[in-house]
């Protein structure tokens, strides 16, 4: 099932992500079947804006049109919800990234099309 | 008579500043370009390599939703003159990460005054019942000439205002404005220059000053308000100077406007300085103190406001980000990394 292009946006910028109706459980990013109990039963759901670091690196070498950015923290943040998910941290001090750091989502660029010009846009992180 | 006055009053519901973490000592600049010294002010806001406007209007966008409790917006207007595209809408995009798409979203542009008439539209469309509440926003991430006067100043910032029918929950209500504007060619860019160019001569007397003391004059005028009447003004600030100076000729004392003078620490954000301004002011105003604000944009005009603080404001102490905390979360830069970050630096 294809995902229609405003839908995949909200997922990028307003964190949508999915909740089971049998079991409760939320995740990110969107799911068809419940990671937990297997349900098929889903539904949308807007995700916390918070949450705080699980673990993180620092990336020297990042991939292809990043480079301008490095080095960066990525992060495996736990939203206040329980869901985990991948992100690159901002506006952030080498003192103030660490386990357990409390974290906010912003909306940054991701990046930009050299052709093209188009601006992606997407969530990242920051310490608060 | 010129005073613009909804039939129903519309209010501040929610409001939400931005500023970005970085700053750049005005030193910074001069030891590039002058050789030493510093600027007019201290430091400017800078945008990181991955903030632009729209992310910018979607973070105080975020805050003002939050504090107006409000999920549903009828209009979103971005004024800026640091679009990110020079054709496809800023306000869409900052719509949709609003969660908005059933509403009225322009872009407007009016140099550094484009935030206050987005607050002037909303109000509008608020008073004559089109809408319940709108979003009005003024950000920027200016840019100067590398080594040009403005360099010193221009910077990245600015806030936002959900606007709706006057209630309870109100913050303030936005009791009447005036607008004043004429021809003037102080500050311009033209289509595909990089940089905006400007007339030195023409920025004091027959622009500022001008038009700031036609559209305060004529608010008085019309109110009978006088400057004793307010507990604050915020007026546009191009730098630490000109604030100062117009707000002694219209017979305010340096009381009334420290609160929100941001320009010697933030820089000029543009379209969003007077409405950043305005944010730090009500972080700390009390229920029954007036506020006024006037704006300025090259090309050239002003729009000015008389705006009572409400008992609503009490209930938004606490829920965003104040934005003198803001100012103070921040990190200092050198110019080669705001060059790079400002994409003045090119491989
Ligand atoms: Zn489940």
């Amino acid at each position: 099932m294809a995902i229609r292009h405003w839908r995949v946006k909200d997922r990028y910028y307003r964190l949508i992500g999915s909740r089971c109706t049998e079991c409760g459980a939320e995740c990110f990013p969107p799911v068809y079947r419940c990671r937990k109990c297997g349900s098929e039963k889903i539904e949308d759901r807007e995700m916390p804006q918070s949450g705080k670091i699980v673990t993180y690196t620092q990336l020297h070498e990042p991939l292809p049109g990043f480079e301008a950015q490095a080095p960066f923290y990525l992060a495996v943040v736990e939203l206040d919800n329980g869901a985990k998910m991948l992100t690159q941290l901002v506006d952030s001090t080498d003192e103030s990234v660490k386990t357990g750091a409390k974290v906010v989502a912003t909306v940054r660029r991701a990046r930009v099309d050299g052709d093209s010009g188009q601006i992606t846009y997407g969530y990242k992180f920051r310490v608060t | 008579m010129y005073l613009m006055q909804s039939k129903e009053r519309a209010a501040i519901q929610g409001y939400g500043a931005y500023v970005p973490y970085y700053r750049l000592p005005t030193t910074e600049i001069a030891k590039v370009w002058k050789g030493g010294g510093s600027g007019p002010n201290v430091e400017k806001a800078v945008a990181a390599m991955d903030e632009d406007t729209v992310t910018m209007a979607i973070e105080a966008g975020r805050y003002a939703m939050k504090m107006a409790g409000t999920e549903r917006l009828g209009a979103v207007f971005v004024g800026t003159e640091s679009k990110p595209y020079a054709v496809k809408p800023t306000s869409t995009i900052v719509a949709q990460a609003l969660g908005q798409h059933h509403t009225l979203a322009a872009d407007l542009e009016f140099a550094c005054k484009a935030g206050t008439e987005a607050m002037q539209i909303v109000t509008g469309l608020v008073g004559s019942g089109m809408i319940e509440a709108g979003l009005a926003i003024g950000m920027d991430t200016a840019q100067g000439r590398p080594g040009d006067d403005l360099e010193y100043t221009a910077a990245s910032g600015g806030a936002a205002y959900v606007i709706g029918r006057k209630d309870k929950k109100s913050a303030a209500v936005i009791d009447c404005s005036t607008s004043f504007v004429s021809d003037t060619g102080d500050f311009w860019r033209r289509a595909h220059e990089r940089y905006p160019r400007h007339l030195s001569r023409f920025t004091g007397e027959p622009a500022y000053f001008h038009h700031i003391e036609n559209s305060v004059n004529t608010l008085f005028k019309e109110t009978g308000h006088k400057p004793s009447d307010f507990k604050y003004a915020v007026f546009h600030q191009p730098n630490p100077r000109f604030p100062v100076e117009v707000a002694t000729r219209l017979g305010f004392t340096m009381e009334q406007i420290k609160t929100g003078l941001l320009n010697p620490l933030i820089g000029n954000t543009y379209a969003g300085s007077s409405p950043i301004g305005l944010a730090a002011v009500l972080d700390e105003a009390s229920p029954g103190d007036k506020i006024l604000l006037a704006s300025f944009g090259s090309g050239a005009g002003s729009d000015a406001f008389c705006i009572e603080v409400l008992d609503g404001i009490a209930a938004t102490r606490g829920v965003n980000p104040t934005v003198k905390s803001m100012m103070e979360r921040s990190t200092r830069i050198d110019y080669s990394t705001y060059s790079k970050f400002r994409d003045k630096l090119h491989k």
